[in-house]
């Protein structure tokens, strides 16, 4: 809400500039918001591009479709891992839609052959850390009585502006001092035996 | 560190303070705690079923067949991989606990020595083949093959499993089927049918209130241990009751006893007549006493007894009394009794203390054993092997089929297996593992993990309740080339009655048709049959009818025990002592297991010989160094342990290491010490008598540390758990 606000009034007076910045290849969107009430992580890591057997779009499903993280990452509200999503899923949709595009046929070629495209992993931590999307999810979106279409932002802690990248990129560091930042900030339990288990 | 002093005190309140800073200094660097990127790969589902969540694992039922007790496990899946096993809190045998060897039920199951395809002799070496070929040749070899010259030589087998087995011997007309197990009680088994009238009683130790056990190693390795450790704990609550144990070398039941007594190896038997003795003398015998009883009992004055067993007089008083007063008891008898030369009659002496104290009836109550005799377990002993190998030496076998055994590396060394298995003419060998047995075959059939195969179980110690148990897949083949036994069993079946076996697919098919039609004698059988199948598959387990025998007490075979005779030669007994963990070797391939130190002794990864510090100073010998441990049959080597858990006339070489096959863990680490056993069988049930043989022991001039955890048996004073000598007990508490 906040955001829309501060478009409407600054809008006329930087339409110039902001016309400027796409023609200059610049995307057009807003910075990812904080959830109410969150002190964020800090850290940033310069992550390295992951090239993937499809490049999959996130800035499309995302930033133009508004589709919800969660409708493909289904997994991430029920365990600890969010789960790429079935292979099946995506084409639920892409059955129909866009399939002319050669990602899409590429998709499609997979899907004949019965098979899942070998993703590889960008976001990850050690065998040793337990790790629960669940419990995130749970203490940021429904305890926390966010509403679910703004996800995003409690995604977007750890995973950054997802919705600004085509296939995915680490940009946070996800090391043992942001994830202890962020409970201290946040209350998040502080005993050694939660993460390491 | 000199001149600054920090004690472990110190250290631990410094870290408590700074900690929780300092600590997390270090929490930021990259390269050692992130992990690289876009280097593992991720697959999705392709299409998932609905109740399949990745990271959240299913847990399904199935039966544990690490050793032949038959507990009931639930199993973890996730993301279609097994991995993790856990008890069924529905199975009456292990009430929802296992043991670390069912815990090690996966790397059974992940071991990469596992066989993945057929293998053939061809020109005097295995070579692969596909399961066609092997089938095909099984079939030409066996086509005119009959009668008792085809044999079956299976470990403890039962189910549906061992109805496969009796019907592919019955093509050929055959009634032999031989069960080999080295960890056996059949010795147990046969004087309580001589004796009660019923070969498994069931034992109440949650009843009792003081257990004399004669070397049953019940907590570890006695018939079902997970089940006597659920039912010892519940002896041990409430109004704690009394464990003595008495044996030649500590086993882990005798490390949790309350007294724990070494006798002369071999000389328990005598032992238990000396306490009937006091018992009957002192008036303490229950119900009448038979003339010829008292006749024998004569002779096994306290004196007599004390100078025999190297038990003292006023000792043996304190057991009877104790037994006495903490009434009712359960008096048992494990391995080193019933594998002595007089085995049969030690055990005869022990269970006769059980008549003598009442507590038939009250501790111990007769069996209710699983209808369907065809699938009663068959839990076997030495005996199967012994008898299978003199046919084989004979030339009086044509074709030998062999599952879930291993003879070649269990049998004893006398009896020759390798040598006489090589008389027989065609030789089939089922196993997961390239074993020692496999490497003799002509065929090999690589089977399913118990992970991945169908079956069903009834236990031979049931503890009152019969039970059918179920072992489901839990996870599908890793090999592609492998093969379930009762789907094995059933192509056999198939190539001598392909029209009686035609409608069933596989042995899943079988087995559904089986249970489903099971009759009323043995379990209702649900005519809903799809819903009532996977009611049971979820549950694992079937409460089925029973047959409940009754006591038939008879002492009339109680006899004089004889004396273990000394020798010069061989001054020492070799007890080739079992113990939860490797158990008879079988899991000698397991890394896991391996490392679990021994419960006494606390070696991993080895063979050790062990002996009573007195023995090791009169043989020069320290923890560590090398000795030569000498039979009539042969001598092996290893490292000595000292420890006074043991009798100084005895000699304890574990079981379980000395393989010479079976993959990258078990091959060439440590010592059998059944490769140098006497060929001593024990005459009233023909098993062999493991504990009869003597040894000498020689210092060799070497010596190692020995890898073991833990570098000290005592408190080093530090008082961690505070203790009296037992003469102060006495005198201030009194007689206990």
């Amino acid at each position: 809400m906040f955001y829309k606000h501060v478009c409407k009034l600054v809008l006329p007076p930087v339409l110039m500039f902001v016309s400027l910045l796409l023609i200059s290849g610049a995307p057009a969107r807003a910075e990812l918001a904080v959830p109410p009430g969150v002190t964020p992580p800090v850290g940033t890591h310069a992550g390295e591009d992951v090239p993937q057997p499809i490049e999959f779009p996130h800035d499309i499903h995302v930033n133009i479709n508004k589709i919800n993280c969660m409708y493909c990452h289904t997994y991430a509200r029920r365990s600890k891992v969010a789960g790429i999503p079935p292979t099946s899923k995506c084409m639920g949709c892409h059955k129909m839609i866009a399939t002319d595009k050669p990602r899409i046929q590429k998709l499609t070629e997979y899907f004949t052959k019965k098979e899942s495209p070998k993703w590889k992993k960008v976001h990850d931590v050690p065998d040793f850390v337990h790790f629960s999307h669940e419990r995130h999810i749970k203490k940021f979106v429904f305890d926390a009585d966010l509403p679910v279409e703004n996800v995003e932002q409690v995604c977007g802690l750890c995973h950054g502006e997802i919705k600004a990248m085509t296939v995915a990129k680490k940009n946070k560091p996800l090391t043992m001092g942001f994830c202890r930042r962020c409970h201290e900030a946040n209350g998040g339990p502080g005993d050694c035996w939660k993460c390491h288990k | 560190m000199s001149g600054f002093k920090v004690n472990r005190r110190d250290f631990l309140r410094v870290l408590g303070w700074g900690g929780a800073s300092t600590a997390l200094v270090g929490c930021d660097m990259p390269t050692t705690v992130t992990l690289e990127e876009g280097k593992e790969d991720v697959v999705a589902y392709f299409m998932p079923e609905e109740y399949v969540i990745p990271g959240v694992g299913v847990w399904y039922a199935s039966t544990c067949t690490q050793c032949a007790a038959g507990c009931g496990i639930h199993g973890r899946v996730r993301e279609g991989r097994a991995l993790k096993l856990e008890g069924n809190p529905e199975s009456v045998i292990n009430r929802g606990k296992t043991c670390m060897m069912g815990q090690a039920g996966v790397q059974a199951h992940y071991n990469p020595d596992r066989l993945t395809q057929p293998l053939m002799r061809e020109g005097g070496a295995l070579k692969p083949a596909s399961w066609e070929v092997a089938l095909k040749k099984i079939a030409e070899k066996t086509a005119s093959a009959n009668g008792d010259r085809v044999a079956w030589l299976s470990g403890a087998v039962s189910g549906h499993q061992a109805v496969l087995i009796n019907d592919v011997l019955n093509t050929f007309g055959s009634k032999q089927h031989f069960v080999h197990e080295t960890i056996h009680a059949s010795v147990w088994q046969a004087v309580a049918r001589d004796m009660l009238g019923d070969a498994q009683p069931v034992l109440r130790m949650d009843k009792a209130k003081s257990i004399l056990s004669f070397g049953a190693d019940f907590l570890g390795t006695w018939q079902s241990p997970v089940h006597f450790a659920t039912q010892y704990a519940k002896f041990r609550s409430g109004k704690r009751g009394v464990l003595i144990q008495v044996e030649p070398k500590m086993s882990l039941t005798g490390g949790s006893a309350d007294a724990w007594v070494a006798v002369r190896p071999g000389t328990e038997g005598i032992l238990a007549l000396g306490i009937a003795q006091n018992l009957v003398k002192r008036g303490w015998a229950k119900g009448e006493v038979p003339a010829k009883l008292k006749e024998v009992l004569a002779k096994y004055e306290l004196g007599m007894v004390a100078n025999a067993t190297g038990v003292a007089g006023d000792r043996i008083q304190r057991i009877t009394a104790a037994l006495k007063d903490h009434a009712p008891s359960l008096v048992l008898a494990g391995a080193p009794v019933e594998g002595g030369e007089n085995g049969y009659d030690a055990v005869s002496a022990v269970m006769l203390l059980n008549i003598l104290l009442g507590n038939i009836g009250q501790t111990i109550e007769p069996a209710a054993q699983f209808a369907e005799a065809r699938m009663q377990a068959r839990s076997g002993g030495t005996r199967g092997a012994l008898e299978f190998s003199k046919l084989a030496a004979a030339k009086k076998l044509d074709v030998a089929f062999i599952s879930h055994a291993n003879p070649v590396y269990h049998a004893p060394g006398f009896m020759k297996m390798k040598d006489a298995m090589a008389n027989v003419g065609f030789k089939v060998v089922m196993t997961q593992f390239p074993d020692e047995t496999a490497m003799q075959a002509d065929v090999v059939l690589p089977l399913y993990s118990a992970i991945e195969d169908w079956g069903t179980h009834v236990a031979a110690y049931n503890g009152g309740v019969a039970t059918l148990s179920f072992q489901q897949p839990l996870m599908e083949p890793l090999y592609k080339d492998t093969r379930g036994f009762g789907d094995v069993a059933l192509s056999l079946l198939k190539q001598r009655k392909p029209k009686e076996y035609a409608a069933f697919n596989d042995y899943y098919a079988y087995l559904k048709a089986s249970v489903s039609n099971m009759p009323a004698a043995v379990a209702k059988g649900d005519k809903n049959k799809d819903a009532a199948w996977n009611a049971l598959l979820q549950k694992g387990v079937l409460e089925t009818k029973a047959t409940v025998g009754k006591f038939k007490v008879n002492t009339a075979t109680v006899a004089a025990v004889a004396d273990v005779s000394a020798d010069v030669q061989f001054p020492y007994r070799l007890l080739p002592s079992a113990r939860l963990g490797l158990w008879d070797g079988r899991h000698a391939n397991s890394p896991w297991l391996q490392e679990s130190p021994d419960q006494i002794s606390k070696v991993v990864w080895g063979s050790w010989v062990e002996m009573h510090p007195v023995t090791a100073a009169k043989l020069g010998v320290k923890s560590g160094d090398y000795v030569r441990v000498t039979s009539a049959q042969g001598s092996l080597e290893a490292q000595a342990y000292v420890f006074n858990g043991i009798h100084p006339e005895a000699i304890a070489v574990p079981l379980g290491q000395g393989h010479q096959e079976y993959g990258r863990y078990a091959k060439g680490l440590g010592v059998n010490p059944y490769a140098i056993l006497n060929p001593v069988i024990e005459k009233k049930t023909g098993e062999v008598a493991a504990y009869a043989t003597r040894v000498s022991v020689t210092k060799l001039d070497k010596s190692a540390r020995l890898v073991h955890m833990g570098s000290s048996d005592t408190q080093m004073g530090r008082k961690l758990v505070s203790t009296i000598p037992a003469t102060v007990y006495r005198r201030t508490e009194g007689e206990a």
